[in-house]
Parts: structure tokens; sequence; C-alpha cells
């Protein structure tokens, strides 16, 4: 809000209230009077209390307190009674009765290159029998 | 508060009657007062009710009971060189915001007394009070200030 506008407010906010001011208005005597007359001939009325209810005894606080731990209970026992059995646990198989027996014969290595060649084809042949190892595991 | 019942009424003595009703009705119930209000505020919301059960059911204006002779608040203004600006605010303005005016510039309510009193928002009041003063503005700048006038 610019300046000039909060001013104009501020000036008619204080015209407001000077020209509320120049209201001229009395409360008369007489009006005085019979307001004073009808206040003496008015009786309050008192708020309802309403009734205080008695605090209950501590025994009832016990009862319903043991009450709901054995209402707690007694959930939780119907709810592992009704619970379905659980399945035995797996018997760990026999790994060596399910793993194809391997033929771990080797022919023995004749020598007849050189030998970095010799260990070329040695690799060779390691790779290919771990390959056909695999191959029959199933892997 | 019978300065305000001056603008709500059709005449002086239906001002002083609501005045002395609001009073006596404040006396016997003053068990239902909650101080968290301020007190005015309790009070005027019992004036307003009283002023308008007073008006009838139909809810007419105000303005449409007056008659320019009688009308109360005219007889209480002294004649001066300047227009009494409440006199243009009930012409300009409906009732309840010219209450809520009222309420803020005469009384210096808060917002939120001003909604408990008129029985309204919060956020009606603000709206009202700003559409209340932009309507006045306007009528003021229609016409020239007399300090302007004459330097």
């Amino acid at each position: 809000m610019s300046p000039t506008k909060v001013k104009s407010m501020d000036k008619l906010a204080k015209r407001l209230r000077d020209d509320a001011a120049r209201i001229d208005v009395n409360v008369s005597d007489e009006l005085d009077r019979r307001i004073e007359a009808s206040l003496l001939a008015v009786t309050p009325e008192v708020a309802d209390e309403r009734p205080v209810t008695p605090a209950r005894p501590p025994m009832f606080w016990w009862a319903s307190t043991i009450t709901g731990i054995a209402a707690a209970v007694a959930v939780i026992a119907i709810m592992n009674l009704q619970a379905p059995q659980q399945p035995a646990a797996d018997v760990p198989l026999n790994i060596v009765a399910v793993v194809p027996e391997i033929d771990l014969k080797a022919e023995a290595a004749v020598l007849t290159n050189p030998l970095q060649e010799e260990l070329e084809n040695l690799e060779s042949d390691l790779k290919k029998a771990e390959e056909k190892v695999r191959r029959e595991i199933g892997l | 508060m019978l300065r305000f019942l001056l603008t709500r009424c059709a005449s002086y003595a239906d001002a002083e009657d609501v005045l002395q009703d609001t009073l006596i009705a404040a006396f016997r119930y003053l068990h239902s007062y909650d101080p968290r209000w301020r007190f005015s505020t309790w009070l005027y919301r019992i004036a307003i009710r009283n002023a308008a059960k007073l008006r009838g059911p139909d809810l007419v204006e105000v303005g449409e009971l007056r008659d320019e002779e009688n009308d109360p608040l005219l007889q209480c203004i002294a004649d001066s060189e300047t227009e009494n600006l409440w006199l243009n605010a009930r012409q300009l303005l409906n009732d309840d915001v010219f209450a809520a005016m009222w309420l803020r510039y005469a009384e210096d309510m808060s917002v939120n007394d001003i909604s408990k009193t008129l029985d309204r928002s919060a956020s009606w009041t603000k709206v009202n009070l700003m559409r209340g003063r932009r309507t006045l503005e306007s009528k003021l700048s229609d016409v020239p200030d007399q300090s302007e006038v004459y330097g």
C-alpha cells in the first residue's frame, strides 16, 4: 500500500473517530432512573451447576485393568492356537548324492614340445576339462 | 453505546429502550459472559440483537423506518462546517458494514472482537472494513476538505 494511501486511511480513521465523538448524546436522568429501577427489579440468573459425579473407587480401576489384561491374553492365546503349523524345516540335502560323479582320470602329459608350448597345451586341456565338468554338473 | 444505537434505531426512544433492555439482559445473564472476550464485545452483541428484535422479523434496513425530520442521529449531530461522515456511512453502507466500521473506528475494537460481535467470520469483517473504508474514501475525495479549500 502506498504511503499516500496509508496517510489517507489514517486521515479517514481520525475523521471517523472525531465525527463519532461529535454525536452529542446524553443519557437523561429519566433514562438513568428507569435503568436503575429495572436493574433493581431483576435478579441475575445463577449458572446451572452440574451435579458433580463422585469419583469412582480405585477398585473399579483395578477391576477394569485386570479384565483388559485377561481379555488381551485370551485373544493372544486363541490366535496362537488357531495359527497354522509351521512347515518342518528343510532337511539339508546330501550334496554328494546330487552332484554326479566326475571322472578325474587325467592322461599323463608327454613332454614332446618345448616347455612353453606344452604349458599352453596343458592349460587348454585344463580349460576343456573344466568346461566338461561344468556341463556335467549343469551350471 | 447509546450513540451507536441511535444509528441503528428509528427513533431516540427506541434507542433508549434498546439500551435499557441490553443492560437488563447483561445483568440477568452475567453468568454466561465469557471473559476471553472484552466485556464491551458481549454488550454490543446483546445490543445489536435487541435492536434487530425491535425492528421486527422482516429485518428491513434501518433507513427504511426513519424519516428525515425525526432522525435521532441527525438530531444529535450539531451543525458544523463539515458534514458528519457517519451520516454518509449510514447512507452508503449496509447495517452490518456500518456496524463493523463503527466498532472499529468509534470503539477501537479488534477485527476478532468485531467478528464475534456481529457473528461473522474474521475474513468477512476484514473485507467489509476495507470496502467500507474505500466507499467512504471515495465519498471524501468527491467533497473537498474545508482545510484544503481555505488553505
